[in-house]
């Protein structure tokens, strides 16, 4: 009897500090392309969680496409966090049921890194492109990718089509008669339309096309793997946005809540930013007011470049989706069954 | 010492009987599982929307002309492979030469090459920057990656093992008295395969093209890197659909799948026509 009485107080001494230092596994389902800057996070994380509260995190991290990862995500794959390009497949999570806080309640929608739709082209610019309007004359050869495979090919075309709707494309009228004309003069030029913008800039890399329309970061993530080709900014593009939001339903099943809310916070300092900054992401642009401010409020490291311009110039005329209604209306009227794009489409590529 | 016997052979009678009943049941179990099942999910969900945004789905001109581009790709795929195959089959069988064997398991590759991989071994091969490439744009303006010259080929390549396998062993097991008796006759070997050697592996060839035409059908991995995916150009069904899936409009995923499946239905009810038809001649 004396012995079992030991034995409890031996049990009970431990239990506490075995509760505090029982490792938690946190799950991250992101897109395929931040895969190097959360490899740089993630350990930054792990270590101030550690010193904060004595806990070890372990990550499960699952990269995939970003419109598969929000479909896994909706059916059941019970992720912690969600880190995806497109802010549509945060919705069709949210519409699913499973992310019920307002996830873009903080200073930054939400959004956790930025990037800008450019054109990449051949070293020594060639064909002498300089602006969108550019890329409308006869004999260039776009790449991009398809606008129905992946999320990230509507930022292009909302790139192009939203600067000339602003009429900062030359020779093309302001509104959305112009900027239909402007798209379809592009797109009679486009010869190869890859499932992914990773896939799209692969094709470009492996010499097809005089031009590509991507992102920032990845011309940024090609130059660091050693790719030659050229960067233009054209004067009028679209702002990206990479959500980033806690999938409540599947932390308070996972009783992760904390440590989840933790590291999305943790994403905005400005040693997380730093990363992001590195594989070429712009830093968030704070949205309280509408009229967008584009200084960032945490500094990426300043790298310049040869010219010694800083990492990412500024846009004469930066827009976001939310000027042309945010995606909840962008989608079914510019990329659904009947929307501009999918009409224009199957008029330019059916002759 | 007899009714024990009795007893006994009464009990092995029955076995047999029930493992026979379990058997049936569990095929046909995992058969509804596996394979009904998920293809009447397709069914009810391309038909969800009734009739009428069925037939709207799949006659968007995008839907139409992938449809098309899919089943002209693999039409040619197929009777390309159905002679080319057959000619392989042949030399497998009628001749001895060294490496033999060792080609012979190389036939079967293509089945065990993850698609995706063809497709970027495609380019690698024929991509414009290459040298047979860039010779062929160069010769013939004509571009074989990044357009439908690119489906084909990847489909020859994943359909090239079907009409070997199907046709090779009907070869092996023809009487090769016939043949000496022709040639004895003085028919010449031309005449020889096509009035003895053809007649008889006709079935063959067209069991197995059919098969690899259901099985290109619906080849997506190879398809989506090569094609250069241009909608009513070089985009096929399946990546048409892997389009609309992307775009959550899975009503008209599931319709266009459903035409693929009534498709390759066919082709596959006219493989069992033919493999019967050939059985009952035997």
């Amino acid at each position: 009897m004396r012995k079992l009485w030991l034995w409890v107080i031996l049990l009970m001494s431990f239990a506490p500090t075995q509760a505090q230092t029982q490792p938690i596994t946190l799950t991250l389902a992101a897109y395929a392309v931040p895969r190097e800057a959360y490899a740089k996070i993630i350990p930054l994380f792990q270590a101030d969680w550690l010193r904060q509260t004595g806990q070890e995190v372990i990550f499960e991290e699952s990269y995939l496409a970003s419109g598969a990862q929000s479909r896994a995500v909706v059916g059941g794959f019970a992720a912690d966090v969600v880190a995806l390009s497109h802010e549509q497949h945060v919705t069709n999570i949210v519409n699913a049921g499973l992310i019920t806080a307002d996830w873009q309640d903080n200073p930054y929608n939400g959004m956790v890194s930025a990037s800008v739709a450019v054109l990449v082209v051949r070293p020594g610019n060639p064909r002498e492109i300089f602006d969108w309007a550019d890329i409308a004359q006869p004999g260039i050869e776009v790449i991009t990718p398809d606008p129905a495979t992946s999320g990230g090919a509507q930022w292009n075309v909302m790139g192009a089509y939203g600067a000339a709707y602003r009429g900062q494309v030359e020779g093309y009228e302001a509104g959305e008669a112009g900027a239909l004309q402007f798209i379809t003069d592009v797109f009679i030029n486009v010869s190869v339309m890859d499932a992914d913008g990773r896939e799209s800039f692969l094709t470009f890399e492996r010499g097809i096309g005089d031009v590509a329309i991507t992102y920032e970061n990845e011309y940024f993530a090609g130059l660091a793997a050693g790719g030659e080709y050229e960067i233009i900014y054209p004067s009028s593009t679209i702002l990206i946005e990479n959500p980033v939001a806690v999938v409540d339903v599947y932390v308070d099943q996972n009783g992760t809540r904390e440590v989840a809310e933790a590291f999305v916070a943790f994403l905005y300092t400005p040693e997380a930013q730093a990363a992001f900054a590195e594989s070429g992401f712009r830093p968030p642009v704070i949205q309280i007011d509408p009229d967008i401010d584009v200084t960032p409020e945490v500094e990426p490291t300043p790298e310049a470049t040869a010219e010694g311009e800083t990492q990412f110039p500024v846009i004469e005329d930066l827009f976001t989706i939310e000027d042309f209604g945010g995606w909840e209306v962008v989608v079914p009227s510019i990329f659904g069954d009947d929307g501009i794009y999918t009409r224009m489409i199957a008029e330019v590529k059916g002759q | 010492m007899m009714q024990t016997r009795t007893l006994t052979t009464l009990n092995t009678s029955r076995t047999p009987q029930m493992i026979f009943w379990g058997v049936r049941w569990s095929a046909l179990i995992y058969l509804s599982v596996l394979i009904a099942l998920p293809l009447i999910v397709i069914s009810v969900e391309g038909l969800r929307g009734g009739i009428w945004s069925f037939w709207d789905s799949i006659t968007r001109p995008a839907a139409l002309s992938a449809i098309f581009i899919s089943v002209w790709t693999a039409a040619l795929m197929t009777v390309i492979n159905m002679i080319m195959g057959t000619l392989t089959a042949y030399v497998l069988v009628q001749y001895r030469f060294p490496g033999k064997r060792w080609l012979d398991s190389l036939i079967d590759l293509p089945f065990a090459i993850p698609t995706l991989v063809t497709g970027v071994m495609l380019i690698l091969l024929y991509g414009p920057q290459t040298p047979i490439g860039g010779w062929i744009e160069d010769q013939f303006g004509m571009r074989i990656v990044f357009s439908s010259p690119g489906i084909v080929l990847a489909l020859l390549f994943l359909g090239y093992p079907f009409v070997i396998r199907a046709v090779q062993p009907v070869l092996a097991s023809l009487d090769i008295h016939q043949q000496e008796a022709a040639y004895t006759l003085g028919a010449s070997s031309w005449l020889t395969f096509r009035r003895i050697v053809f007649p008889a592996i006709l079935p063959a060839m067209i069991t197995g093209g059919l098969l690899s035409f259901a099985r290109a059908l619906g080849e997506f991995g190879s398809i989506v890197i090569v094609s250069g995916n241009i909608p009513m150009r070089s985009q096929t069904a399946a990546v048409y659909i892997y389009g609309q899936v992307e775009s959550g409009n899975l009503a008209a995923a599931s319709s266009v799948s459903l035409v693929l499946m009534a498709i390759a239905l066919l082709t596959t009810l006219l493989v069992d026509y033919l493999a019967r038809r050939r059985t009952a001649h035997a």
